[in-house]
């Protein structure tokens, strides 16, 4: 059996060995991060962020690389997964997007805050992370109706894909906060629609949905699109049911 | 008690626990958040209730490690502290770094980087403070008798604590780089150097508690010890996988992680061992069996559940999930909040001169809280292996999925409830044990002096 003395150089030997071995990857790591990290986009608003970010501990809520806390949506991907124009509004008031849901703090931060963030993050996106966050396995498994569900997101204008999509669903992809939109062509009728997504607060003062600027071209898109569903609603995906709308679950 | 000065581990001690009471209150505010009840949300929103959080753990865990030294260190060096009124200057200004700190969270004032999120001007104060102890004891040991493995392996342990803080204070433009220092201190801390201050501590609690012969046991802790240093060092890679170092760390980290458990593992079945090779029963049974319920809980919480999630294809789907937070609590109870714990109920007694071991208020806070973190870790492991199935496999939207598992948080609240009550428990009988007291020089207060002579320690 080791003696004393034997166990001691184990202990010490050990531990110089492998703190040395953990030295020469470090500084091959120091070496080889730049190109992973894209170094050379760290532009001065990409730092800005960083601070601001630090600054407000959005990691006390989120995770950013998969480190931080669990309270809050990842967000290394979240330009690419919600665009920066629903980033911007949502940031104005991230209550507003989603009333009633787990609170985030209003930072009130000046437009230039806003873009500098959103750099932060969108340089973070496009980090090489090694495959994370992985692409879910099991998705296309459980839906075969992908098919449709996808093929109607490729249908849709970029602003409704960008922004519309995170609180009203299609084909029973999408958010929750708002009705689906899949036969709302029966509710409202053109001039409805373009009136009411241009300022739904007219119509209904106090409405969640919030003002969202678009050019009237952009407009008469979106509403063209939903019109367009009528007669091509596609099937439930999954054999769910397509989410009810408030006015359904009334009647 | 054999020496005046180790006096001072009372006062440390007792901080300890104040802030412990503290942490499980800011615990409950996020585990309500979590079920909708966030009402403080203006004033204490989630970011602020976690940092208060998990840096009062950290603080009550160094108040506690501290508090060790200072009665460990004289003991082991046979003579007085160096400088007593270092120690009490020393303890009241941590008390106050901490007290502004955690102000300071309440109003959004932080670096934001998780674990140190205390701002950059206390950082320097931190420092400070930790060299005016380390010089403290180092002096101590230095001027005592030949100084022992165990007083050793807890110095270095300390000492080692200190510096490595340092690479958390550079500031860093690249959120990668900024994150690759960030570990040095968190991982290399309880997956390295914490590990020796776990093990001297251990070691000496086994050494008072077993009346094992020293030798054995000192050896069996340099062996433990560089099993953790083996694997730890290299094992910070299982933090390098996913955030945009190079690959290589994916197969590093892996496989020195994947070594790590043993260093537990060899400190349970030792512990285990131990306890049973010494034929004497030491009237402290509870210290016992806290110092036991440590070294196996460890096993359980940082060994088993660290493995559980730590090879790089199964860390990519729960990488930042509830899966991180069940591993964290269990492992940081197991390791270092026991290990405080035990010292607390071997030293209590000593200190203020009555004998409260063994009362049965104090056995139903072992198990009590045993039993509640196991449950709030249970809680927290059907949360996040759900989570992981749905939000990582399924490709489910965040929020979506946290709604399907609100229900496992009433869950983990009710092991909280019962946790607390454990914990509720063990203030009372550190309540009951009084102040530290001169009766407690008398040597036949001190059962420790009985104990060592019927077991002669190599000296
Ligand atoms: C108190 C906790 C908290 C803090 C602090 C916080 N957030 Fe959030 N954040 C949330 C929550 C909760 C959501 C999800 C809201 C929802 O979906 O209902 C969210 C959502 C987001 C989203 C949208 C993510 C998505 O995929 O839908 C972004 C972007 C975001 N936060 C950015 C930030 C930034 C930047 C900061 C720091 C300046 C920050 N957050 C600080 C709680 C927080
Ligand atoms: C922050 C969430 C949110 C966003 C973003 C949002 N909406 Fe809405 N929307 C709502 C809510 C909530 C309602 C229901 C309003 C009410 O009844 O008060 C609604 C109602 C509607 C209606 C009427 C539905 C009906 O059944 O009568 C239409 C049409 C609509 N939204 C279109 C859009 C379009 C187009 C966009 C993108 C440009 C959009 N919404 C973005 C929340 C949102
Ligand atoms: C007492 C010892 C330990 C303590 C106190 C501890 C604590 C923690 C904590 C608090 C975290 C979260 C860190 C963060 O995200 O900022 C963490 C992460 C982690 N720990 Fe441990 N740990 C210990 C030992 C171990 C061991 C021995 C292993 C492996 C066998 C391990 C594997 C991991 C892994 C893989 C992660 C990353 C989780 C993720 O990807 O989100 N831990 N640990
Ligand atoms: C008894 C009441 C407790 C409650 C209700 C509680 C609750 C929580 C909650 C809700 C989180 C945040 C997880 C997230 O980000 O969503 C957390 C984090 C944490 N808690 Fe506790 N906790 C309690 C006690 C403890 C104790 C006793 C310890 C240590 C011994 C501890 C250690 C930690 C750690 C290390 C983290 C960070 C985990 C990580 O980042 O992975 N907690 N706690
Ligand atoms: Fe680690």
């Amino acid at each position: 059996m080791l003696s004393k003395s034997q166990a001691r150089t184990f202990f010490l030997g050990g531990t110089g060995v492998f703190a040395a071995i953990f030295l020469a990857l470090t500084v091959d790591s120091m070496k080889r991060i730049p190109a992973l990290t894209h170094a050379d986009q760290l532009t001065e608003s990409v730092v800005r962020g960083k601070r601001l970010w630090e600054a407000n501990n959005c990691m006390g809520c989120h995770t950013l690389f998969g480190e931080g806390a669990y309270y809050a949506p990842e967000l290394t991907q979240v330009v690419e997964r919600r665009g920066k124009p629903w980033i911007r509004l949502f940031l104005k008031d991230p209550e507003k997007m989603f009333p009633g849901e787990r609170r985030m703090v209003n930072y009130r931060f000046t437009d230039a805050q806003t873009e500098d963030v959103i750099a932060f993050l969108d340089w973070c996106g496009h980090v090489n992370l090694q495959g994370f966050p992985p692409k879910p396995p099991l998705r296309d498994l459980l839906r075969p109706a992908a098919v449709t569900a996808s093929g109607t997101a490729a249908s849709q204008p970029e602003l409704f894909r960008t922004i519309c999509i995170a609180c009203h669903s299609v084909g029973g992809v999408g958010g929750v906060v708002g009705p689906a939109l899949d036969e709302v062509y029966r509710r409202k009728t053109r001039d409805e629609m373009l009136v009411w997504i241009a300022d739904p607060q007219k119509l209904k003062p106090g409405t969640p949905m919030p003002v969202i600027e678009m050019t009237d071209a952009q407009r008469a898109e979106i509403v063209d699109y939903l019109l367009d569903l009528a007669g091509r609603t596609p099937p439930p995906a999954n054999g769910r049911p397509t989410p009810k709308t408030p006015a359904e679950v009334y009647e | 008690m054999k020496y005046k000065t180790q006096k001072i581990a009372y006062w440390f001690f007792a901080a300890a626990m104040g802030l412990l009471a503290l942490q499980i209150v800011y615990g409950f505010i996020m585990g309500f958040a979590r079920i909708g009840m966030d009402g403080l949300h203006p004033w204490i929103p989630f970011n602020t209730a976690r940092a208060v959080h998990t840096n009062l753990l950290v603080v009550w865990l160094l108040c506690g490690f501290m508090g060790s030294a200072y009665f460990i260190i004289p003991e082991e060096s046979g003579r007085d502290l160096e400088w007593p009124v270092l120690a009490w200057i020393q303890l009241i200004s941590l008390l106050v770094v901490g007290v502004i700190a955690v102000g300071c969270y309440h109003f959004n004032i932080w670096e934001g980087r998780k674990f140190l999120e205390i701002p950059r001007p206390l950082d320097y104060l931190v420092v400070v403070n930790v060299l005016m102890f380390l010089a403290n004891i180092g002096v101590t040991l230095w001027k005592g008798t030949h100084p022992t493995t165990t007083a050793l392996v807890l110095y270095m342990g300390l000492l080692f604590a200190a510096l490595l803080y340092l690479p958390g204070m550079i500031q860093e433009d690249n959120q990668t780089v900024d994150s690759f220092y960030r570990w040095w201190v968190v991982h290399l801390w309880v997956e390295g150097v914490w590990e020796l201050i776990m093990g001297g501590i251990l070691c000496f609690l086994l050494i008072k508690l077993t009346g094992v012969d020293r030798e054995v046991i000192e050896k069996w802790l340099y062996i433990i010890v560089g099993l953790t240093f083996l694997s730890g060092i290299l094992g910070t890679g299982h933090h390098y996988y996913f955030i945009g170092t190079p690959r290589y760390w994916l197969v590093v980290g892996g496989i020195f992680s994947a070594l790590e458990p043993l260093a537990f593992l060899g400190m349970a079945v030792f512990a285990i061992a131990m306890s049973r090779k010494g034929g004497r029963r030491h009237p402290n049974r509870i210290a016992l069996t806290w110092s036991l319920g440590c070294a196996v809980m460890s096993f359980v919480g940082a060994g088993f559940l660290g493995m559980a999630h730590t090879l790089p294809s199964i860390n990519r789907f729960t990488h930042g999930t509830l899966i991180t937070a069940m591993h964290g609590h269990m492992a940081f109870w197991g390791a270092y909040a026991m290990i405080v714990l035990a010292m607390i109920a071997y030293a209590l007694p000593l200190l203020t001169g009555r004998r409260l071991w063994d009362t049965p208020a104090a056995n139903w806070a072992f198990w009590t809280s045993n039993i509640g973190m196991t449950a709030m870790t249970g809680a927290l492991a059907v949360a996040g292996i759900t989570q992981v199935n749905l939000e990582r496999r399924i490709g489910l939207d965040f929020m979506a999925v946290q709604h399907e598992i609100e229900m496992h948080f009433v869950g983990f609240l009710l092991a909280a409830a019962l946790f607390t009550i454990g914990i509720g428990l063990f203030l009372y009988t550190f309540w009951r044990h009084g102040l530290p007291s001169q009766e407690a020089m008398a040597p036949e207060s001190a059962p420790d002096t009985l104990a060592a002579d019927l077991a002669p320690e190599a000296r």
